[in-house]
């Protein structure tokens, strides 16, 4: 048993972790990064002046000085990024001088989720005018001109939840009337559809790798969040340690490389409530090319599914119920869903929560890395639930 | 258990820091001295509660000292003295390791547990892979409900009532 020092990490520590577990360049290179700079100080509050200074640097990068930010304000949510909202009076290229609402959204010192926002740029410009996005602006993927790496958006209109709903954190157990939901499922299928059937060569996706046919995809996954385990975790466990044995042991060939949203459900697109239209889809950090099982897994999750009136039926996502969101899919993306691979996926994601929620909430509060440590402190209380379903999940068998 | 008061605390004590306490009125003085108060409540548990168990045995072991010389000083005036300090002796003889041993001893017990389950799944042993799988889904189907139970104030789970209180679940310590 070593005992390393995970809060003064080594450079020899960081290059074995590095080697040990193979996985996509972007993403070694975040976490890298992360490891870097662990021993350094933890998230100090900013003033929402400084956070106007930096995206006016980074503003003025792209579009030169004719502009002016105004408005900047706090928007709350989410445990994992910083967002200002702000409105930018300036002229697109090729437009006529407009005022459009923005969003600032920035990494704080050590996430829950440590992503690049680069991907998430990309992915996002990706899907403008093929599933309902907010536009992007600019990036700042090395926090050159923010005190963190962040990206500038624009302002979606709409809703997570109807206006007189109540839910939980991030919009999970919403309740959505069944007049609603006829008119959200076909989007809420069909975008699913058209993320996994976009075409990867002409994404524009520079900071993505693409696995090759075979078990690379399940494997860099599995040796993401398990060098996540390593180096966050405080406490180990044994049983997260057999889920990673379990993973590499059943581990699913890719029959098609997709674009994978990685946290598609309820709570992560907007709508807007005068025509039920889902009008931006949120959340892509953790969006990869990868196997289309892992949103299919990941959006049938029980964590996210609501019961019908007749108290009874479950529903994903509080929108229908399993058997004829998997039909609706097949049939909308032409592709077909592997029942065996759905289950290594609701086992894999069911493994990335609980190292957000056991290594990562603990590492980063410890550290006091975030402006939320006392919400992520809080939400590893969820592992518990999580660790008797993934003993229930590897139970079952592959 | 890796939610612990050291962590909980100390996220607390930030979150008031650095949010809380900027955001209130200053001209509300109760409110500012109030929640001053509970900041400073909260930094004295968290240097006190590494020691509590240790405190308390400190004082309980000189409590039983002076129990038998207050009784031979006061004689017949204090003869339940004795009866009282000898079951106080038999409570602290139990109470050897502190807390804080215990905490370790689990966290290394993890350790090497978890670091034989990694390796077993390294080799290619079917048959290992199967013992040390059957063994650990076990011991997750005794620990989860305790784990579930102890954070059930948070409400996370779809059906509470499914679970047992956590005082049914814990052995009495010394019990073994």
């Amino acid at each position: 048993m070593q005992n390393i020092e995970k809060s003064r990490p080594s450079p020899e520590w960081i290059a074995a972790l590095r080697r040990r577990f193979p996985t996509e360049r972007e993403v070694d290179r975040v976490l890298t990064r992360k490891l870097e700079r662990r021993a350094g100080p933890g998230f100090i509050p900013l003033q929402l002046e400084t956070l106007v200074k930096g995206a006016e640097s980074l503003i003025r990068a792209h579009i030169g000085s004719n502009f002016k930010l105004s408005d900047a304000r706090w928007l709350s949510g989410g445990a994992s990024k910083l967002q200002m909202a702000f409105t930018l009076d300036w002229a697109p290229p090729g437009k006529a001088r407009e005022v459009t609402p923005m969003v600032l959204r920035m990494e704080p010192a050590e996430s829950i989720v440590e992503t690049s926002r680069l991907r998430e740029f990309e992915l996002i410009r990706a899907f403008e005018g093929i599933v309902p996005v907010p536009p992007v602006y600019w990036c700042d993927s090395l926090g050159e001109h923010l005190p963190y790496p962040g990206l500038v958006y624009g302002f979606a209109q709409g809703v997570a939840k109807p206006s007189a709903s109540s839910s939980g954190v991030s919009g999970l157990g919403t309740q959505l009337p069944p007049e609603l939901r006829q008119k959200l499922v076909p989007q809420f299928v069909d975008c699913l559809a058209k993320i996994h059937t976009r075409d990867i060569a002409s994404a524009g996706l520079t900071a993505f790798d693409i696995p090759s046919a075979g078990t690379q995809c399940a494997e860099w996954g599995v040796n993401w969040w398990e060098r996540v385990w390593e180096e966050d975790s405080d406490e180990d466990s044994p049983l997260v340690r057999l889920c990673a044995g379990w993973l590499r042991q059943n581990m699913p060939k890719l029959d098609r490389a997709s674009i994978v949203h990685a946290d598609y459900r309820v709570g992560n697109f907007l709508f807007t409530e005068h025509d039920s239209r889902i009008s931006a889809w949120l959340d892509w950090e953790l969006g990869k090319v990868g196997d289309r099982h892992q949103d299919l897994a990941w959006t049938t999750s029980s964590g996210f599914a609501t019961r019908d009136t007749d108290g009874e039926t479950v529903l994903v996502c509080g929108l229908m119920p399993e058997n004829a969101f998997f039909e609706a899919y097949e049939k909308a993306s032409g592709l077909s869903i592997n029942p065996k691979t759905v289950h290594w996926y609701k086992v894999f994601n069911n493994f990335t929560i609980l190292v957000l929620l056991l290594a990562t909430g603990y590492r980063i509060a410890k550290g006091g890395k975030t402006h939320q440590d006392v919400l992520v402190t809080w939400l590893m209380g969820i592992s518990a639930m999580l660790q008797e379903e993934m003993r229930g999940l590897i139970e079952k068998g592959a | 258990m890796q939610m612990r008061p050291d962590v909980q605390i100390q996220s607390m004590l930030k979150a008031l820091n650095d949010v809380v306490l900027p955001a209130l009125d200053p001209a509300n003085k109760l409110a500012q001295e109030q929640a001053r108060l509970v900041m400073g409540m909260l930094a004295l548990m968290s240097q006190q509660l590494p020691l509590q168990f240790r405190f308390d045995c400190d004082e309980l072991t000189r409590l039983i000292g002076f129990c038998r010389e207050l009784e031979a000083a006061a004689g017949v005036e204090a003869t339940t003295l004795s009866g009282r300090a000898a079951a106080a002796s038999a409570v602290l003889a139990r109470a050897k390791a502190d807390p804080a041993e215990v905490q370790q001893a689990v966290k290394q017990l993890r350790a090497v547990t978890s670091e034989v389950v990694a390796r077993a799944f390294s080799v290619s042993d079917t048959a290992l892979q199967d013992r040390v799988q059957r063994l650990v889904l076990a011991l997750a189907a005794e620990q989860n409900p305790r784990d579930r139970a102890w954070f059930a104030a948070q409400n996370w789970e779809p059906d509470p009532r499914a679970l047992q209180p956590i005082e049914t679940l814990l052995r009495p310590v010394g019990s073994d």
